[in-house]
Order: structure tokens, then sequence, then C-alpha cells
């Protein structure tokens, strides 16, 4: 509620100053009756104390003027003032008429009291305004005892009347509180609805900003760099160390690299505990020395992130071993979601060999291979090699999707 | 710079190039490259989208070599602008930053190939070669790309939207491996032309699908108007 009331005090002022604006006139007016009322029974001489009316209606004038001048609603100790003045009124009432009068003709202080009612719901909610209407109410019984009519000697229709006005009370008490309560909540949605936008409006200018700091780049450093990475591989020759070219080669390939990565963030956002399998396959290529390495996945895939140290660890040797023995001119991860499993195929064009997994084990070369698949295994997945003299090597990985993941 | 091999291959003549990027210096390397490889002569130089458009309908050529990130008129606005007027010109596209779903786009509205820009000089050659010939130059990124595309459309049925059939799956997937052409038609058993013609019938059915996305969005469109 703190939040909504920093944020939100601007958003409650529109409707709460039609409140209490609506409440003011309805004060003006009440009063403006009970004065013609006061006059009207004075001229007719239904009143026992003239002095005392007159009285009344003085310092209800000044309480008003005050009240209105200096905003007193908006203030708690004014308030309860206004309804112990609206509550002295009534029974007040009931000393200044006459015994005929009160029953038949219209009452002193009428309907000017429920501005006390309507004043402490608009300001302190629902419970208030049933609270100074409860107050009221029993103020009501009490100017008929102050009249001489104990409760035990009223008729039924002096007990409707009585009743109605109760009713009155309580109601206008209530319904301010009511009003009140829809403005203050429909302010907090609203300026929940504006935190919204305005976090919507912040998320597009970050993307905007992203993209255009992805615009600079590519036309600065990722068109040089790839200059140089081309260039870089046709310049050697006699003249140059070729050791010193490629090693720039290899420099300006891993920034382009890099950039590209952070160019091309993954579009959706992972599922909660999850991690992009593009971004886990990209991290375990890159630095990879000795051979480019591509990286492709098909559609949005998850790992969960207590998945990716092994997978990644798995597909970085996958890599390293092609970068050491295979001879290779390139390499490419590929990666896809298929049928509940994660398939995850590393490739290389280099000279491939035959695979006997009983005689290299013979031969004392399966301890890479082994490593990797002992890491796939330990996921519940699986690995397979294919591979011929001539005909590079793939080494596919199968992983089981777990919950969570809805790639099919 | 090296000279690589013959001024012109089998005497054949030379394929005239339309080279479209908003760096000269690029714009400079890529002819210097082009016309040293003795396969290629640039007839025009461009360094927008619109630029693109008027050059080609100027110079007509052969193969137009275009960046995607152009000033004023897109390079997938102008690749789809030249493959209506021209649709005998090939278009290859050349990028620095693998902006993957710019070039999925470009292929979809007609651009035959793609490559990327730290590619060596003999591959780029070689692309624009390929392209020429009619045959369509793919990345393995490209490929996934493809793949993407056509699952996607596998999900939400639609009536005679089309579809791959399992043989050019299985060829797609290959290229996205990073299989060259030659390596899938001996891992299949079959020729090298029939993996080329496979290969450009995804890119045809690509195409067909960017035209049922239009139809559709024109049709929704419609109904909209009749609702109203």
């Amino acid at each position: 509620m703190a939040a909504i009331n920093a944020s939100g005090t601007s958003e409650v002022e529109p409707g709460m100053r039609g409140l209490w604006l609506g409440v003011l006139v309805y004060r003006w007016a009440t009063f403006v009756w009970m004065a013609a009322v006061a006059l009207a029974l004075a001229i007719r001489q239904d009143l026992r104390r003239p002095g005392l009316a007159l009285a009344a209606v003085l310092v209800i004038l000044a309480w008003n003027v005050w009240f209105s001048l200096t905003a007193g609603w908006e203030r708690t100790l004014d308030r309860r003032i206004d309804l112990g003045l609206a509550l002295a009124l009534l029974p007040l009432s009931g000393l200044v008429m006459n015994e005929e009068a009160i029953r038949n003709t219209l009452f002193f202080a009428t309907s000017f009291p429920a501005t006390a009612a309507l004043t402490f719901g608009a300001g302190s909610g629902v419970a208030g305004g049933l609270f100074a209407g409860a107050a009221l109410s029993l103020g009501l019984v009490a100017s008929r005892a102050a009249n001489g009519l104990p409760p035990d000697e009223l008729t039924d229709d002096d007990w409707g009347v009585l009743f109605n006005g109760v009713f009155y009370y309580l109601s206008a008490g209530g319904a301010a509180g009511v009003v009140r309560r829809v403005l203050v909540r429909s302010a907090g949605e609203r300026s929940l609805a504006v935190e919204e936008a305005t976090r919507q409006r912040e998320k597009a200018a970050r993307l905007a900003e992203r993209e255009a700091l992805g615009r600079e780049i590519h036309d600065s450093v990722l068109q040089a760099l790839a200059l140089v990475r081309k260039r870089g591989k046709e310049l050697t020759g006699p003249s140059v160390s070729a050791e010193e070219i490629h090693e720039l080669v290899e420099l300006a390939g891993r920034q382009e690299q890099a950039l590209r990565v952070l160019l091309n963030e993954p579009h959706a956002e992972p599922p909660e505990g999850m991690v992009s399998l593009r971004t886990t396959l990209e991290a375990a290529a890159f630095g990879v020395q000795g051979v480019p390495v591509s990286v492709t996945t098909v559609g949005p895939a998850w790992l969960f992130s207590t998945e990716v140290k092994e997978v990644q660890g798995a597909v970085r040797q996958a890599l390293e071993n092609v970068a050491e023995h295979a001879n290779a001119t390139r390499a490419t991860v590929f990666a896809e979601a298929l049928d509940g499993e994660l398939v995850i195929s590393i490739r290389d064009d280099g000279g491939g060999f035959d695979y006997d997994e009983s005689r290299l084990s013979r031969d004392g070369k399966l301890g890479l291979l082994k490593s990797m698949k002992g890491r796939i295994e330990a996921l519940g997945g699986s690995m397979r090699v294919h591979s011929a003299p001539g005909r590079g090597t793939e080494v596919e990985f199968r992983v089981p999707v777990r919950r969570g993941s809805d790639d099919g | 710079m090296v000279d690589e091999g013959s001024a012109s291959e089998l005497g054949a003549e030379l394929i005239r190039v339309l080279v479209v990027d908003d760096h000269p210096v690029w714009r400079d390397g890529i002819r210097a490259d082009l016309e040293a490889s003795g396969v290629a002569v640039v007839v025009g130089e461009g360094s927008d989208g619109g630029e693109a458009i008027e050059l080609a309908h100027e110079h007509m050529p052969d193969v137009v070599l275009m960046d995607l990130r152009l000033p004023t008129v897109s390079g997938v606005d102008a690749i789809r602008q030249i493959s209506e007027d021209m649709p005998h010109v090939r278009i290859l596209v050349l990028s620095a930053t693998g902006e993957e779903q710019d070039v999925l786009e470009a292929v979809k509205v007609g651009a035959a190939g793609y490559i990327l820009k730290s590619e060596t000089r003999a591959d780029i050659v070689d692309a624009v070669r390929r392209v020429h010939r009619g045959e369509p130059v793919f990345t393995s990124g490209l490929a996934g790309l493809v793949l993407s595309e056509f699952r996607r459309v596998a999900g939400k049925e639609s009536a005679g939207e089309p579809r791959l059939s399992a043989r050019e799956n299985e060829i797609l997937r290959l290229v996205a491996k990073g299989y060259t052409y030659r390596e899938i038609a001996e891992k299949l058993f079959i020729s090298h032309k029939t993996v080329q013609n496979h290969v450009q019938n995804i890119l045809r059915k690509l195409q067909l699908r960017k035209r049922y996305e239009l139809m559709r969005y024109a049709i929704r469109k419609g109904l909209d108007r009749v609702a109203e």
C-alpha cells in the first residue's frame, strides 16, 4: 500500500476532490434548509426556545465557514468535532421544538447531521461512516427524550419516523465510505497499470538501445575484424612470419565470434532454472584453437542449469579432439530437440578413422571418448560415433528432455 | 595478390556482378577479389537498397552480391523488388553479423544464397560461381533456421501449405551439420545434382510459404474489413 500511496496520490486526487466537493455542497444545502425550517417554525411560533435555535444556527454557520475555508474534512480532529456538533444538534432539536411540532411538522435539524456521517465515511472509510451513522441514530432517539417523549411513550408512527432517520444516517455514512474505497482501489489499479506501462516502455527502450548498439558494432568493429580475418589468411607469405599472422587471424576470429554471440542472444527467455541450449553450445565452442567452429540450433531448446556443466564439458572435449587430431578445416555443432531428446552432433570434415571401440580400447586411445561418454551417460543419455577414413567424424550425444521443455 | 589460375574459366563469359554494400572498403575488396579470380567482373557498385534496385535495372547483372543492413531501402526490400522485377538475376547475401532472421527473410523473398563476410576470398568467389550456376548456397546456420521455420509450420496444421519431405528434411539436417553437397551425395548414395535439386526445392517451398503467409494475411485483413 505504501508504494501505491507514494506514487498514486496524484491519481487519487481528481476522484477524491469530486467526492469532497459533493459532501461540501450537501453540507451547505442542508444547512440552508435547516436555517429555513428554523425560520418557518419561528414565524409559526412553533419553537419553544427561539434563542437557543438561533444560537445553534449561528454556531453551525460559523463552524461550516471555518470547516469549508480550511478544508477541515482533511483533519481527523475536525471530523470528530463535526460529528460532535451534529450529535449535539439532535437532542438540541428536541429542546427547541414544541411537543406537538416534533411529531407533526418538519424537524429542526432534519438532514444536516447526515453531513457528519458523509464526511466521516469519505474521510475514514466504510467503518468510520457506519460508526458516525450509528452515533447520529442514537442522537436522534435522544432528541425525543430531550423533548419529553421517553421511548415507551412513542407510537408506531414515531418509531417509523425514527427508523427512517436511522436508516438515512447509516446509509449516508456507509455509502460515502464505499465511494472512498472504490476511488482508492481504482487509483491503486491505475497506478499499477501506469507502472506496468512504464516498465514496458523501459524494456522497449532498452531493446532499441541494444539494437542501435548492435548496428554500431556491426558498422565498425565487426567489419574491421572480419576484414582482418579474411585479409590475414591471404597475407601469409615468406616475408611475414606465418605464426604472427596466424595469431592475428585467430585473435580477430575470436573477437568476431564473441561479438556475434553477444548480438545473437536468444530471443526467448528460458524458463525458470533453465539455460538456452544454444548459449551453452556457444560457450563450449568459444576459444577452441585450430579449427573454426560454427554452432547451429533448431528452434528454442533448454537445458536444466544442473545439466549445463556436463553437456558443455562433453561438447568441449569433442571439439578439442577435432582440433588436435582430426586435421579438419571446419567443425559444426548442431543441436535440436527431437522426440523427447536433445540431439547434439559435433561434426568435422577431417580425416576420420575406423571407429572400433574394442580396438581403440586395446590401443589405449579410448580415454577421451570414455570421458565424454561418461558425462553424457550421467545425464541418462547416450553417445554414438560415426566415422570412416576420409569421411570426417560425427559424434552424436542424445540427452533425454526432462519436464520443463515443451519443445517436441 | 595471388593470381588464381586462368584469366577466364574454360573461355566462358565472365559472371557480371553487382556489388551492394554501404562500406566502400568492402566494395573495393570484393571487386579486387572477384576480378583477380578471373571468374567475374563487377559491373556496378551500390551503397544502399535504392541504388541496388536502380543499378540492377540498369546493368542486368548475373549476380547481385549484397549486404542486408543498408541505409534507405533495406536489403530485404531491395531483394524482394529485384527478384520480382528480374527473376533471372541471382542474389547472394554477403553479411557480416549473421543476422540470421534477416537472412531467412531475404531467402524467403528471393535470395539464392547466403555467405558470411569472414569467409575466405576463394570461398566467396566460389559462392558467386555456384549461385550463378543455379546452385543454392547455404550455411549450416541458415539450414538450422529453415528447419526451425518448417518445424514451426508443422505445429500449426494448415491445408495446402508446403512441407518438407522426409528426404528434404534429412538433407537439410546434414547441411545444418556442416556437410557439403558432395559429402551428402556420398553419404546418401545419390548424385551431387540430386542433392542440389533437393536444396532447390527446399528453397522454393520456403518462398512458397512466404506467399501463403502473405495470402493468409491478406485474407485476414479482408475478413476484418468485412466484419467492421
